[in-house]
């Protein structure tokens, strides 16, 4: 990346410059060194995360539950509205370098969701609509249809990732949602073992409040 | 007017379309793909959704997923901007038919200017020029018999190919005469219709395109030219106004000729019509844009019109509000895109993490970009990162202010194009205004960046 050492453009001072390029190269050895031994690890070890220091950085690894990229910010357009706003934290130009590094050393960090979280989710923009005898602790298996979003009159499934039950619901009937929105969240009966499996039974419920 | 609009796209141009929906107190709606959750747009804005994966295909080019959007948001009008489906007349239709408005031409004026063949015919019958060519072609005899009359060297074109695939440069009989095989079955092979034509080959020209505006009611004004004739590979690099090939009275008259003919062929909203403009000074038409073109900004910088707000207001059915002797063009204004391309590496795309992102500033300096520090560039879209553009009384303080500002851009993380436009101000042939829409493909852009660092 010839364009980061450019003599022509130093950052608003030479330190903070230097300190870019020293995080550059924390970065590129992260990237290349550090990351692939530690998802091997991860994979391997049954755990839900790990975390590593290593000079002044931080890295922290969450096995993503579903094995689908997961997502935040699920409940964006629940109140029909779609109020978006600024999330905390994931602000766009406005956090300092420093809080960079504090925050997400490297942003998949962040995007990952707390282990043992499985959703189904939609699958398209459109109005949301549970199967009528949808209930929670009921039984489904993998690609089990749920509901269905409804796009501009054509009906598209909603179905269960995993083999599970049914847990709370993260959007109301009829509820305009977005295209990979968690709707249903999806408990799995018990969790192979090592690691934290406790952390998923004891998640709360009361999520549903938030839809 | 709208009460809320979706911005049917991404990158520099929906945060553009964002920002003059704020300014006409509209309400919007971004739509982005899941590629672009963390972008800009999608960031500031009051309202995002998310349409579909990273894929255009299901996202950015789904009408489904758009309308839908539009309507669970409760919005009453589509932006579609420049590309994905902005074009797209079954898209126009659809929108209509859902009840919500396209903010362009409508679908009929769409479907009107679709085919570039038939667009020719209709410009031709309302007065320009266009490039000189044949009709179909029935075998090899029939060709050389063509070309003699338009007069050598002539391109081959596929009748179906669009974007300068397929086509042939001829430079006599014998050359047409070994070519014209090879080229109808690769016509045959690469679209599945071996139907050839010929064009003249105009050696050196200069692009230049007519922006103009037509409302509902058959008001219509040109917001004069821009210069596009900085490109390379046929991708626009950098475009400047006033063109500096045009005497002034040059430019009134290509820029009249073109609204006229536009406003009889029944267009509406804003457009704008190319031409090639060959040594001798003759324009000829070769197509229209019926979009928000990626150069606009240097247009509102000479004119002071905020030409997204316009297209929103004619679409929304309001009048323009100003006649053509309102429309003044001051000064000079120069645009740069900012590429993720490295000009060392045959421009090759590059994408990753921008780490620091400091915009120019001063007198006459726009920065039109969905660049922050942090943001992750996808590799899934063009390489687009930005329009610097810059605006000064005359052309040298605008090529000056230019170079001032591309020092002061910096994009770290990235490597961009910026020093090769450094490298082209720098240029004599630049300087002179006498650069043609060959010269960056013809000597390459190794001898810029080199000239311009020593």
């Amino acid at each position: 990346m010839p364009a980061r050492g450019k003599s022509s453009n130093p950052g608003p001072d030479s330190e903070d410059a230097l300190t870019v390029k020293r995080d550059h190269e924390a970065i590129a050895n992260l990237a290349d060194d550090l990351l692939p031994a530690l998802i091997a690890k991860l994979a391997s070890s049954g755990l839900g995360e790990i975390e590593v220091r290593q000079g002044g950085w931080k890295a922290r690894l969450r096995m993503p539950a579903g094995g689908e990229e997961s997502r935040k910010n699920a409940a964006k357009v629940a109140d029909g509205h779609a109020g978006h706003g600024h999330p905390t934290g994931r602000g766009a130009a406005v956090h300092t370098r420093a809080e960079e590094r504090e925050r997400h050393p490297f942003p998949e960090d962040e995007v990952v969701d707390e282990p043992g979280r499985i959703a189904a989710k939609s699958p398209a923009v459109g109005v949301y609509q549970p199967r009528k005898d949808l209930a929670v602790g009921m039984r489904v298996r993998s690609g089990e249809r749920i509901g269905q979003v409804n796009v501009l009159g054509v009906n598209q499934d909603v179905v269960s990732p995993v083999d599970g039950m049914i847990g709370s619901s993260l959007a109301e009937s009829g509820e305009a949602v977005e295209y990979g929105q968690e709707l249903v969240r999806i408990e799995l009966p018990e969790r192979p073992a090592g690691g934290d499996a406790a952390r998923t039974a004891g998640e709360p419920a009361g999520a549903a409040g938030k839809a | 007017m709208f009460n809320k609009i979706l911005i049917a796209n991404r990158g520099e141009i929906a945060l553009r379309i964002l920002r003059a929906c704020r300014s006409l107190g509209v309400g919007a709606v971004v739509a982005y793909s899941e590629a672009d959750r963390e972008s800009l747009a999608a960031q500031i804005a009051d309202e995002a959704i998310c349409i579909g994966p990273a894929d255009a295909k299901h996202s950015y080019l789904s009408a489904p997923a758009l309308i839908s959007a539009a309507i669970v948001t409760g919005c009453d009008a589509i932006h579609p901007g420049y590309g994905f489906l902005s074009e797209d007349e079954g898209f126009a239709d659809v929108v209509r038919a859902h009840g919500l408005a396209f903010i362009g031409p409508s679908a009929e004026v769409l479907e009107r200017f679709a085919s570039k063949e038939a667009t020719r015919r209709l410009m031709t019958a309302n007065g320009l020029t266009t490039i000189p060519g044949s009709t179909m072609l029935r075998d090899e005899d029939h060709a050389i018999e063509e070309a003699e009359r338009i007069g050598y060297p002539v391109l081959i074109k596929p009748s179906a190919g669009g974007g300068g695939k397929g086509m042939r440069l001829v430079r006599n009989a014998r050359e047409l005469e070994s070519t014209f095989k090879v080229s109808r079955s690769e016509a045959k092979a690469g679209f599945g219709d071996d139907s050839l034509y010929l064009e003249k080959f105009l050696e050196e020209n200069r692009h230049i395109e007519i922006q103009v505006a037509v409302d509902r009611f058959g008001n219509a004004v040109h917001l004069f030219e821009r210069d596009c004739s900085v490109q390379r590979r046929h991708q626009k690099i950098i475009e400047e106004t006033p063109s500096p090939a045009l005497s002034d009275a040059a430019r009134r008259d290509l820029a009249e000729k073109a609204l006229k003919a536009v406003s009889a062929a029944g267009y509406e909203n804003l457009g704008t019509l190319e031409f090639l403009v060959d040594g001798k000074g003759d324009a000829y038409f070769i197509e229209i844009n019926c979009r928000i073109q990626v150069e606009h900004p240097i247009t509102e910088m000479c004119t002071g019109i905020d030409m997204v707000a316009l297209q929103i207001k004619i679409a929304a059915g309001e009048p323009l509000g100003f006649t053509q002797a309102d429309v003044v063009s001051t000064g000079h204004a120069i645009e740069f895109r900012i590429l993720a391309e490295d000009p060392a590496k045959d421009f090759r795309p590059q994408s990753g993490q921008v780490w620091a992102y400091l915009t120019p500033g001063g007198p006459g300096v726009r920065m039109d970009s969905h660049l922050y520090p942090g943001y992750e560039i996808p590799s899934y879209y063009d390489s687009l990162l930005g329009k610097l553009c810059v605006w000064a009384p005359d052309r040298a303080q605008a090529i000056a202010r230019g170079d001032a500002a591309l020092r002061e851009l910096l994009v770290d993380g990235i490597t961009t194009n910026i020093e090769l436009h450094r490298a082209i101000l720098a240029n004599q042939v630049f300087i002179d205004g006498k650069v043609t829409t060959s010269l960056l493909d013809r000597v390459g852009s190794a001898p810029f960046v080199a000239a311009g660092n020593r």
